[in-house]
């Protein structure tokens, strides 16, 4: 049978400088992995990623599409209510969002929103299986095990700064419910462990992943590092000369100590922050991710994820008390994404990173997946609200929901897309997917769209088959 | 007149690419000298420019000539061809004309003249401005200008083995078997960089080249072939283009190597031959199905064991020495982490040292066959991974997944014959129905993910070593199953009959009931799912099946050696290292009744097995298809193995009441088993980030290289962290000072003294009355080194 892998790697290392780099920081690569269109340099518009995920769906009507405002009232009906808040205006004329979201409606002059996301079609609504979507571009079941987008980015590009893992994953535990789930894209796949997520579950506690363990003073790491590498030198194992398995232990531990003694590690101790910028950020565990996001951003990190969290019905997963709920998500998220793009735009960083705030899909209060093809309901919404907790999006709506995107080569004070002022106010201009997203993504990073990989003889790309398009409109310099 | 083959014309024809620069550069430039003295004809510029219209406008006429012979010459055709034609012929004329009109103003000065002079000269310009960048976009691709720099090469890799040369400096003519071999390599090309695009999976161009009569039949394009004239032909026009040109095949990845170019030139100028019967031959290497069982080579030099009269056979073919035998040591360490996953304890290991019995290697791998708890709970993690049976993750929170672990502890401890284990799996009861019963999506899910799909996709590949996940969505263009195949081997695992979608289209065809080889039998396709189960379970368990158990002994070879005699181990149809090892050990195992244990036994008491290992500079050599064995390759300990081991040498990784599978739970727990051993554990973010999968697909192989997230998770992880400290506050007790904990300790983890120097640079780390903390630190320095993280 025909082997293209070691030829194939020699060609991979002849190529770009990105994964020379890669390789000299990375050390061990994954055995079978054959790379092909690697070595494009493309130019670049960014160099880091922040995704701020919305998890468990975010209605577009209750955020950045407002629509008409119908406030409660015991008996309404609930075919009326489109919107449960009324809308403010933000920095861009004739653009509004829902009430709330005033800060980032200020500085929507530095990015581009995009009102015309459509998600997939995967029957019977599930969150996890459509963030798995969201974040590998791959529907959920693969016959293999497909990579997280946050892995693409750390094998194709590598660490911007050794001492800074290149995937980092702020804010989701996998004890909750569906935590298995959750997993399943949490994962490098295919590509090897190397380039899995660093998990920092409690942006609080984030330090304690990349310091010394607690209670280990660094003159006891110190020394248990020079024990180490002391025993080692003297050890037997001397004899059988150099092994690949045994150079990649020396590395792997070696680079484990640079990062919990680098001074760069002070990054994740957010009790450094002032306090003044502190206080902004502070609104919950998100609050403090999109902090922790901003600090790592300053020192060169590659690809981070801020999560709300996703748990079963907690967060933006309301089946019920939407408006209510809502009230405190907003209140949760507005200031301190309003405060990381500022204070990445101020300190200049925000040119060369680019911040996506999405979500795996909308909500509405009566359709369910989308108007063409509604699939089963989960939520039981009744025709007349007599309740204040019916008063709400509490139904998963796939056919129109808003992202936002800043930075990074992303346009200034855009619009993107459009949809339908009454209901199903579904997308009616520019429908963009994932893959569109994905490749958004990648354009600006240089990543080729055709990057792909031999698994199990069957090429894999960074979006199925390499489709979907970058979306140069939502660019500014469009460059090839 | 024929262009064709003359040396001079082709010469002429090769020279149009260098002579085109002359029109270009002089008519351009007096075009610009034209404009700067537009206010004033007679200028002093003027016998320059008539100078360079002269000399421009004559090697445009040459240029076209030249271009026409390369065009005639290369065979070539195309509509950017021929816009280039139409616009550089043009272009030569035009410089004719413009000659002409400049000639005329010598003789008729009027501004008439000049002003038609002038007219011509920029039409002219024009023209050619198109055909120029028409010629470059031929020669350097449609967007040679836009994309700055070149990203991709010919790849230096040949595909296939054929020798071109011989083919072409012989009597021109090839024998039947010549014909037969050319063709297959031709095929081979195809289907490895073309049936992508081009096959019944999907057809762009609305051209197929995997079969006789649609490569015959050509595309949109017309006709790709002429048999005969390989430069006629579009297929060497496309595959020859340069890597950036809109029209190169392949469009994406690849280009075609240069001597699989010439493969391709070579069958089509000897007419293209396609004898009848050629498709029987696969492109694809096929593995005999049938068992086939090799005569040993004798027994000679102290050579005995059936393993090493084979081994040695190969190794006197490949001109490789035997490895010395290993120590007592490092034998009886082998075989524990091998069989029963766990560490030796240090008596034990005395006690081995100590045996003086010729014969105690295999009696002490017997002791461990019949461990029976201890072997299955080690063998439980590899089989876990293989049948992706978890104790938690996705598919059970809606019932859409069962769990298999009794049933599976079980037959490893009782040492189910692997017939009977195949059988239970294909045809179970409610115990063992995990594994084809898959895992059921909540949602609508891709068809090649149907639950039947899931079990044709996984029996093929953890019992057959066969890879059906592409034929089940198309007809595969990695092998020869096609998706009516796949279809036909799901539908035995299916209730009602299933309609056959071709990439999650619906195709209106109702598969039929067939096992993937005919000579495995047939199956009643009006039988209901029990009764087609039971025939598949006889079947695929039937003695002509060799290929069932040629995966199952490659496997436990991969286990126990490093590496598999086939790679990857899911892949049967690669090529052994020695077919006559991967034959024996089969059939034997098949003989002598399926017994995976006695397998065990063999390959451990064999030679092979007692010769030191071998180390490997880059993993990529494992995997390379012209793989050498050389012996036993290291490899490390896996999350199992180093969290058991910790276990056993400091205190237990695992709580008790973090079993989700207690195998004791009947009996009064014993006192051999008194930790929780990991396989018996969920998995959690130190098992994983070790290197346990995520069981949501089959999983055979684990990564064995160390990586930055896994050491992270060692260093300051903090379940290690606090099972050190545990047990160093336990040694701290116990023992009265720090030689005596350096002492005991390598002597449990390590089976050795320290040396003088290591006890010195402990001792130093120690001190004479250690804290917990150093003791702590001196344990995770000890457990990190290679030579207790590897198996060796």
């Amino acid at each position: 049978m025909m082997n293209y892998n070691i030829k194939r790697r020699d060609f991979i290392k002849k190529t770009g400088a990105a994964v020379a780099a890669t390789m000299a920081l990375g050390g061990p690569t994954t055995g079978l992995l054959t790379s092909c269109q690697r070595g494009k340099t493309n130019s670049s518009s960014a160099d880091t990623v922040i995704l701020l995920y919305m998890a468990g769906g975010m209605a577009h009507t209750e955020t950045f599409d407002p629509k008409k405002y119908t406030p409660y009232r015991k008996g309404m009906e609930s075919a009326e209510v489109l919107s449960t808040f009324p809308s403010v205006p933000t920095a861009l004329d004739g653009i509004y969002f829902s009430e709330g979201l005033e800060a980032i409606g200020q500085i929507m002059d530095k990015g581009t929103l995009i009102r015309s996301y459509v998600a997939a079609d995967l029957g019977h609504i599930l969150h996890t299986r459509h963030q798995y979507h969201w974040h590998t571009c791959y529907e959920p079941p693969q016959s293999v095990l497909v990579p997280h987008i946050g892995s693409w980015i750390a094998k194709e590009l590598g660490q911007l700064n050794p001492a800074i893992p290149a995937f980092i994953n702020i804010g989701q535990r996998f004890s909750v419910g569906e935590g298995e789930e959750l997993k399943a894209f949490h994962s490098a796949g295919f590509l090897g462990s190397e380039y899995g997520p660093f998990l920092i579950p409690d942006p609080t506690t984030g330090l304690d992943s990349v310091r010394p363990p607690k209670g280990m003073t660094p003159q006891r790491f110190e020394a248990r590092n020079k024990l180490y590498e002391q025993l080692i030198s003297e050890s037997a194992m001397g004899e059988f000369g150099s092994d690949y398995q045994k150079e990649s232990l020396k590395r792997s531990m070696e680079q484990a100590y640079i990062l919990l003694n680098s001074p760069e590690a002070k990054a994740f101790d957010l009790s450094l922050e002032p306090e003044e910028s502190y206080n902004i950020y502070n609104t919950g565990k998100f609050g403090l991710g999109c902090l922790l996001a901003k600090r790592l951003t300053e020192q060169g990190a590659r690809f981070i994820t801020v999560t709300t969290e996703y748990e079963p019905f907690m967060g933006w997963d309301t089946h019920e008390n939407g408006h209510t709920r809502l009230v405190d998500m907003k209140k949760l998220i507005d200031a301190p994404i309003a405060q990381l793009i500022k204070d990445l735009d101020q300190s200049g960083r925000l040119d060369r990173t680019m911040v996506i705030v999405a979500s795996e899909f909308s909500r509405d209060m009566l359709t369910e997946g989308r108007p063409e093809l509604k699939v089963k309901d989960q939520v039981e919404v009744p025709d007349i609200i007599d309740d204040m907790k019916h008063y709400g999006m509490h139904r998963h709506f796939t056919d129109g929901c808003s992202i936002l995107m800043f930075g990074g080569g992303i346009k200034r004070g855009y619009v993107y897309g459009k949809t339908a002022d009454e209901r199903p106010c579904k997308t009616i201009e520019k429908p963009i997917k994932i893959d569109s997203i994905h490749q958004t993504i990648y354009h600006a990073l240089g990543i080729d769209p055709e990057t792909h990989y031999d698994i199990e003889k069957r090429p894999f790309y960074t979006t199925p088959d390499g489709k979907g398009v970058a979306e140069l409109e939502l660019l500014s310099h469009f460059s090839s | 007149m024929d262009f064709n083959g003359f040396w001079l014309w082709q010469f002429l024809g090769r020279l149009h690419p260098l002579i085109v620069h002359f029109p270009v550069a002089l008519l351009v430039f007096a075009g610009l000298m034209e404009l700067l003295s537009i206010r004033k004809y007679d200028s002093k510029w003027r016998p320059g420019i008539q100078a360079m219209v002269w000399a421009g406008g004559l090697s445009a006429v040459f240029a076209a000539i030249a271009g026409i012979l390369l065009a005639e010459n290369q065979g070539s055709s195309g509509d950017l061809l021929d816009l280039h034609k139409i616009t550089g012929l043009a272009t030569a004329v035009l410089s004719l004309v413009v000659i002409g009109t400049q000639y005329r103003i010598s003789t008729h000065k009027t501004a008439r003249s000049i002003i038609t002079y002038r007219i011509s000269l920029f039409v002219t310009l024009l023209v050619l401005t198109i055909a120029g960048h028409m010629g470059a976009s031929l020669t350097h691709g449609e967007d040679y200008l836009s994309s700055t720099l070149p990203w991709n090469v010919r790849s230096d890799d040949f595909t296939g083995d054929f020798d071109v040369e011989i083919y072409e400096t012989g009597s021109g003519t090839l024998n039947a078997a010549q014909e037969l071999k050319l063709l297959g390599q031709v095929r081979a090309i195809l289907a490895h960089n073309c049936y992508k695009c081009h096959s019944g999976a999907k057809i762009e161009g609305e051209l197929r080249l995997d079969a006789k009569d649609h490569i015959f039949a050509g595309g949109s394009s017309g006709q790709i072939i002429h048999p005969g004239a390989p430069d006629k032909s579009e297929i060497i026009r496309r595959i020859t283009l340069p890597k950036n040109h809109k029209e190169v095949m392949p469009s994406k990845g690849e280009l075609l190597h240069e001597k699989e170019i010439a493969v391709i030139r070579l069958w089509i100028e000897k007419g293209a031959l396609w004898p009848e019967g050629a498709e029987q031959h696969s492109v694809y290497r096929v593995a005999q199905l049938e068992p086939r069982r090799p005569e040993l080579p004798l027994a000679k030099n102290n050579i005995s064991h059936p393993i090493d009269r084979l081994v040695d056979d190969y190794f006197q073919q490949k001109n490789i020495p035997w490895q010395q035998l290993v120590d007592d040591k490092t034998y009886l360490r082998r075989i524990y982490l091998d069989i029963i996953g766990l560490m030796p304890s240090p008596e034990e290991m005395d006690s081995f040292i100590q045996d003086t019995r010729p014969d105690k290697k295999s009696i002490w791998l017997r002791a461990l066959l019949d461990r029976n708890d201890d072997y299955a709970m080690h063998w439980l993690t590899f089989w876990n991974d293989a049948l992706r049976n978890d104790y938690t993750g996705t598919g059970y929170i809606t019932r859409g997944r069962f769990n298999i672990t009794d049933w599976l502890y079980q037959s490893l401890k009782t040492n189910k014959p692997y017939e009977t284990f195949v059988k239970e799996l294909l045809n179970p009861d409610n115990s063992s129905k995990g594994f084809i019963a898959g895992i059921q999506w909540r949602g609508s899910v891709n068809s090649s993910q149907s639950t039947e799909m899931q079990a044709a996709q996984n029996v093929g590949q953890v019992l057959l070593g066969l890879n059906l996940k592409c034929a089940s969505c198309h007809d595969s263009f990695i092998s020869d199953w096609k998706l009516d195949q796949a279809y036909a081997f799901a539908n035995i695992f299916a209730d009602s009959v299933l309609e056959i979608h071709r990439c999650d289209k619906p195709t209106g065809v109702m598969a039929s009931t067939k096992i993937l080889w005919e000579e495995l039998g047939d199956i009643d396709s009006a039988a209901n799912r029990a009764e087609k189960l039971r025939q598949l379970a006889d079947a695929l368990v039937q003695p002509a099946n060799g290929r069932l158990s040629r995966t199952l002994v490659n496997r436990i070879w991969k286990q126990m050696m490093g590496r598999g005699i086939v790679e990857p181990v899911d892949e049967m149809d690669n090529e052994p290292w020695s077919q006559d090892l991967l034959d024996w050990l089969a059939s034997e195992f098949a003989e002598k009744g399926y017994d995976m244990k006695e397998l065990m036994y063999w390959i451990g008491t064999s030679q092979i097995y007692q010769s030191a290992s071998v180390t490997v500079q880059n993993p990529d050599e494992l995997m390379a298809e012209d793989y050498i064995f050389r012996g036993v390759v290291r490899r490390r300990l896996t999350a199992e193995q180093f969290s058991d081991a910790v276990s056993q040498l400091v205190t237990p990784v695992f709580e008790t009441e973090e079993l989700k599978y207690n195998p004791f739970s009947h009996v009064a727990e014993s006192s051999d088993h008194s930790f929780a051993r990991a396989s018996l554990v969920a998995n959690n973010g130190f098992l994983t980030a070790l290197g346990r999968p995520n069981r949501e697909i089959v999983s055979t192989s684990r990564d064995t290289q160390a990586s930055l997230l896994q050491s992270l998770e060692l260093t300051n992880g903090e379940r290690l962290f606090s099972v050190l400290e545990k047990g160093a506050e336990a040694w701290q007790q116990q023992y009265s000072n720090g030689d005596a904990i350096i002492q005991e300790f390598y002597r449990k983890a390590l089976f050795r003294k320290p040396m003088e120097k290591e006890l010195l640079i402990a001792k130093q780390a120690l001190g004479e009355s250690p804290e917990a903390e150093q003791i702590q630190d001196f344990f995770w320095a000890v457990l990190l080194m290679p030579e207790f993280q590897l198996i060796y």
